[in-house]
C-alpha cells in the first residue's frame, strides 16, 4: 500500500483535515502502545498513556518541526505521559496490585509456552525492578532500537546519562537472569 | 558487541582480547544471551490494538482538541500569544495608574491655578498615604537656579498662594 509521507501527513492535520491522523501515527501505535506496556504493566493503564499521548500529539501537531524524526516525536510525547501516569500512580495506588499482567502467550506448544511464559514472567520481574529512567532508557535503546543520541533526546538527557542509565539495566537484569533457575547458566556453557 | 554502542575501533581490541580471556568471554556470553533474551521476549510478548479500540483513541484525540480550543482562541494556540497579551495588559495598566496621576495638570499652562491645585493635591495625599511628620518640597527656579524649600508639618493645612 502507498504511504504519504509524514510531512506531507502532518500537513494535511495541520490544514484541518482529521482524517490523515490515523495514517500519521498507524506505523507507531504497536511500538507506542508497547512502551507504555512495559513501563506500567498492565494493558489498559498503557492504553490510557497512549489516549493522553494521541491527544497531546494532536494539540500540539503544530510544534513538530517538519523534517525531524517523526517516531523520536511522538515517543517523547508518549514517555512523557508515562512518567506523568507512573507518578500519579505512585501516589494513589498499589503499584504491586495494578501491575498483574494478563496471561502470556508463547506459541503453540505447550512445554514451549509453559518456559516462555516462565522466562517472560522472570524478564517482565527484571524490567519492573529497573527504576522508571533505566527501564525507558533499556526500552527505547534495546527493545525499540533507538540510537543513544536519539534516547537522550527522547528523555531530555545527556548521552552520557542514557549509557550510564542503559549499563546498570543491562547489569540488572543480567544478574536477575543468572539468579533465575531457568537452566540460563547451562545454556550459556553449551553454547560455549 | 552487546547493544552496538561501542566504537568499532574499540570492537577489535575488546574481540581480541575475548579469545585470549575465557573468564572475559564467559561474562560477554551471558551478557549477550540476557540481552538477547530479553529483547526476543520484548519482540514476542508485544501487545497490540483491538482495530475498533485504536480508531475510537484516535477519534478521542481528535474530538478531545476540538472541545478544548474555543472559537475565540487564536488558532494555532501559542505561547507567544500569550505573552503579548501580557504585555499590552501591563502597558495599558501603566499607563492607567502610573502615567495618568502625573499628567493630571499637563494641559495646566506653569504657575496656572489648576497646576498649583493638582500640586497641593498630590502633596496631601502623599501625606496621607505615607504617615510622614514632616515633607519638604524644593522647587528650583530655572532661569536663576534658586532653590525655594518649603517644609510641611503633619497638621499644615496647604494653601494654595500666589
Amino acid at each position: 500500500m502507498w504511504m504519504k509521507d509524514e510531512d506531507v501527513l502532518v500537513s494535511e492535520v495541520l490544514e484541518g483535515d482529521q482524517s490523515s491522523f490515523e495514517p500519521l501515527l498507524r506505523p507507531h501505535r504497536q511500538g507506542l502502545l508497547n512502551m507504555a506496556y512495559r513501563m506500567t504493566g498492565n494493558i489498559e493503564e498503557a492504553k490510557e498513556i497512549c489516549q493522553e499521548a494521541l491527544i497531546k500529539i494532536y494539540r500540539y501537531l503544530y510544534r513538530f518541526e517538519k523534517g525531524k524524526n517523526f517516531k523520536s516525536w511522538v515517543y517523547k510525547i508518549t514517555m512523557n505521559s508515562a512518567y506523568d501516569y507512573l507518578r500519579k500512580r505512585k501516589k494513589s495506588e498499589d503499584i504491586i496490585e495494578s501491575q498483574k499482567r494478563q496471561a502470556f502467550n508463547g506459541g503453540s506448544d505447550p512445554e514451549k509456552q509453559f518456559l516462555n511464559r516462565e522466562i517472560g514472567t522472570k524478564i517482565e520481574s527484571c524490567l519492573q525492578n529497573l527504576s522508571p529512567k533505566e527501564k525507558a532508557v533499556f526500552l527505547l535503546r534495546d527493545g525499540d532500537g533507538f540510537s543513544v543520541e536519539e534516547t537522550s533526546k527522547i528523555l531530555k538527557c545527556s548521552s552520557l546519562s542514557v549509557r550510564t542509565h542503559l549499563s546498570r539495566a543491562r547489569k540488572k537484569i543480567r544478574a536477575q537472569f543468572e539468579q533465575s533457575n531457568l537452566g540460563f547458566r547451562k545454556e550459556v556453557k553449551s553454547e560455549l | 558487541m552487546v547493544g552496538s554502542d561501542i566504537s568499532p575501533s574499540k570492537i577489535s581490541s575488546i574481540t581480541a582480547h575475548l579469545e585470549t580471556c575465557p573468564e572475559c568471554q564467559q561474562e560477554y556470553d551471558s551478557y549477550s544471551l540476557a540481552l538477547e533474551k530479553t529483547k526476543e521476549w520484548l519482540e514476542e510478548d508485544k501487545p497490540d490494538w483491538v482495530e475498533r479500540e485504536w480508531q475510537q483513541a484516535v477519534q478521542e484525540a481528535v474530538k478531545e482538541k476540538e472541545s478544548v480550543i474555543s472559537p475565540l482562541a487564536p488558532w494555532p494556540f501559542k505561547k507567544a500569544w500569550a505573552f503579548a497579551l501580557m504585555g499590552v495588559l501591563a502597558v495599558a495598566l501603566s499607563l492607567l495608574f502610573v502615567i495618568k496621576p502625573f499628567s493630571i495638570g499637563e494641559g495646566a499652562a506653569p504657575g496656572s491655578e489648576l497646576l498649583y491645585r493638582t500640586q497641593a493635591q498630590l502633596l496631601r495625599s502623599a501625606f496621607q498615604e505615607s504617615q510622614q511628620e514632616v515633607v519638604k518640597m524644593t522647587m528650583v527656579l530655572p532661569e536663576t537656579g534658586q532653590k525655594i524649600v518649603w517644609f510641611f508639618d503633619k497638621n499644615f493645612e496647604l494653601e494654595v498662594k500666589e
